[in-house]
């Protein structure tokens, strides 16, 4: 469903030029649990921000369900990422001023949706997240582990086809972390596709397959069976 | 659509909010009053005169020798004047109108001294004063020269009477008042003869007399001190004025000419202090306007930037550019919606301290809901500049920033 070739991403400041990508190609298919690594500054996040459509290529293909996304205009993009793509970020990025109701919300109001779908939504998501009996807690009443459920469940409500998480569970501690990982992995197998960049090598192991980026280049990629295990058995 | 969540954001960041919101309704409050007060000032001053005001010089002349002739200097005054090529009608007056100064008196529609009094406010003139005025003659007929008095015997009142229209409904209602007779306190009567078309008399803003009862009386009056009012053809006031005083100066009868002016040297005095109200609330209105658009910049620019994650998560997930932008628009919008609210209530006890203070009418409320609609579509200009910053921050701030 992701198809990347030959991506180019240059950031230029007034003193340096940094080749952030350097014709990095890549290709995901539906349904694939991905862990990308690599050392810091190699270019991960990079990857995931062009796969999201959050950053704009400076040079190469990228297409998305067999779509040219690269050349879209910033509404389209920001389209595409409202109904296909859900973001599961390192800081949580939830709404302080919000409750967790109106943080799942967000994205559910862009896309237009009537109240009564997005209430039954909200419920369901935060529901599979464990935290239907906290909708009316602010943020800063949560735990990280919780907070980064609330981001789950608020990437998850629309019912996106593919996820990117860029070190989701860099701030939790190791068990929280397992259990953000449990999650990914349940909504993986319920048909999501996931890309997940970490730099811990136990949760990367758990994916089905692993990329890792040195350079700005995709170095090595390694399906997950390669090194001897079924991806079910991770997930369970 | 997405109020109640901007709401509860709003709500939870209520300090900035707050004074923003209560400078908005302390702005209304203030806005709303000035612009009525503005609104009656400047009708005050442009109120039609009635008259010919731009083309009408006024003269002064006070006799001091021991030989000074009242009766001899005035006919001789008003025949020079109308020699003079360009002077279209000339005739004497007591007052000058809209001045400030002048004479009343009570009149009385019966005999009876007990009648209620009708205050009017009388002009002693002489045949030619409608023409001279530039009034329009309604009903009736106009002095005849031969019914001007250079000197009159006593006080009473002169056998025939002009009034103006508002006086005649003053004075008789409805009823025709041609052919009525009014009444002074000794039972002395004058008939009316003629109705004028309105005109301002000596002072504004009375009411009794109002500004337009005028009684016109053919008479020259007493004493040594007389007017003269001069009305020239369009265009020629000011070249025939020297040449009027000179002429009057050069004329002798042992008299002294105080002044010769236009009507409108009364003018711009009589109204100097409304002029001056009215640029001192204008500058204020600019004032507290621009102070609040400030406020409104400073405090979305604040939120903006205070927001930047928030917003590039918002863009992440799917906003775009307008939806944020619209998201800044409608907190001020909010904000503003509240601070209308409070700010009528303000404008409202405002008018009510300044009609109990200066006896000033009360605010119409058409000015307090065209100055919240003013405020709030300034707020909504204000709120563009940031609002439109917004929405320029990039989607990455939403991995990028920590
Ligand atoms: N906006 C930017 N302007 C300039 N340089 C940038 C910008 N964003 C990233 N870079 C540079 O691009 C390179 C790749 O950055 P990227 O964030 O993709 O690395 P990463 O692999 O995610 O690192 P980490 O593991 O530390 O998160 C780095 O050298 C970084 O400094
Ligand atoms: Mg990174």
């Amino acid at each position: 469903m992701l198809d990347m070739q030959h991506i180019i991403k240059v950031y230029r400041t007034d003193l340096v030029e940094t080749h952030a990508l350097r014709d990095f190609s890549v290709t995901v298919a539906e349904g694939e649990f991905v862990a990308v690594t690599g050392p810091s500054g190699s270019g991960k996040t990079t990857f995931l921000n062009i796969a999201g459509l959050l950053e704009t290529p400076d040079g190469g293909r990228y297409q998305l369900d067999g779509d040219d996304v690269g050349t879209l205009g910033d509404d389209a993009r920001a389209g595409i990422r409202n109904q296909r793509i859900g973001f599961i970020f390192q800081g949580f990025n939830l709404i302080p001023d919000l409750d967790v109701f109106d943080n799942v919300d967000v994205p559910l109001r862009y896309r237009g949706f009537v109240t009564r779908d997005r209430r039954a939504r909200i419920e369901r998501s935060l529901e599979l997240v464990g935290l239907a009996a906290r909708m009316r807690h602010l943020p800063s009443q949560l735990s990280g582990g919780q907070q980064q459920r609330v981001a789950i469940a608020r990437a998850i409500a629309g019912d996106p086809r593919f996820l990117l998480a860029d070190e989701p569970t860099g701030n939790l501690d190791s068990l929280m972390a397992r259990q953000i990982m449990d999650l990914l992995a349940e909504i993986n197998r319920q048909g999501t596709t996931i890309v997940l960049v970490t730099h811990d090598p136990e949760l990367a192991r758990r994916a089905h397959r692993n990329i890792h980026v040195m350079d700005g280049q995709v170095t090595d990629l390694k399906p997950y069976a390669a090194r001897g295990a079924a991806p079910d058995a991770a997930v369970a | 659509m997405e109020i109640r969540p901007i709401l509860s954001a709003l709500l939870r960041n209520r300090t900035g909010a707050l004074l923003v919101g209560l400078q908005v309704a302390i702005t209304l409050a203030v806005i709303a009053n000035a612009f009525f007060i503005i609104a009656s000032r400047l009708e005050k001053i442009r109120r039609p005169t009635g008259i010919d005001t731009p083309n009408l010089i006024f003269a002064e002349s006070e006799g001091y020798a021991p030989d000074y002739e009242h009766a001899a200097t005035l006919s001789s005054d008003l025949a020079l004047l109308k020699g003079i090529a360009g002077v279209v009608a000339v005739t004497s007056t007591n007052s000058v109108p809209l001045s400030g100064g002048g004479s009343a008196n009570n009149y009385h529609a019966t005999p009876d001294p007990k009648a209620a009094p009708i205050a009017g406010n009388y002009f002693e003139v002489n045949a030619d004063f409608i023409d001279a005025y530039g009034l329009t003659l309604v009903a009736g007929r106009a002095f005849r020269a031969e019914e001007f008095t250079p000197v009159p015997a006593n006080n009473d009142l002169p056998p025939v009477l002009i009034l103006t229209e508002t006086m005649a409904k003053t004075a008789f209602g409805a009823e025709p008042a041609l052919g009525k007779r009014l009444y002074d306190e000794n039972g002395k009567s004058g008939e009316v003869i003629g109705i004028v078309s309105d005109m301002q008399g000596s002072w504004l803003g009375n009411t009794r007399p109002g500004p337009q009862d005028l009684v016109f009386h053919p008479n020259g009056g007493f004493g040594k001190t007389w007017r003269y009012v001069i009305r020239v053809r369009p265009g020629e006031r000011d070249r025939l004025l020297p040449q009027i005083e000179k002429a009057l100066n050069g004329s002798g009868h042992g008299r002294a000419i105080i002044w010769v002016r236009p009507h409108e040297y009364w003018l711009t005095r009589t109204f100097r202090a409304d002029r001056r109200m009215v640029v001192f609330l204008s500058t204020l209105v600019i004032l507290m306007t621009a102070v609040t658009a400030l406020g409104i910049i400073g405090l979305a620019t604040f939120q903006v930037n205070a927001r930047r994650k928030q917003i590039g998560t918002r863009r992440a997930l799917g906003a775009r550019r307008a939806d944020i932008v619209r998201y800044f628009q409608l907190e001020n919008g909010l904000l503003g919606a509240g601070g209308v609210v409070i700010g009528a209530l303000l404008a409202y006890a405002a008018s009510g301290w300044l009609t109990n203070a200066f006896q000033m009418p009360p605010l119409p409320p058409l000015y307090v809901l065209a100055s919240a609609l003013a405020l709030l579509a300034l707020g909504q200009l204000a709120v563009l500049w940031p609002a439109r910053r917004a929405g320029a921050i990039d989607p990455a701030v939403a991995t990028r920033t920590v």
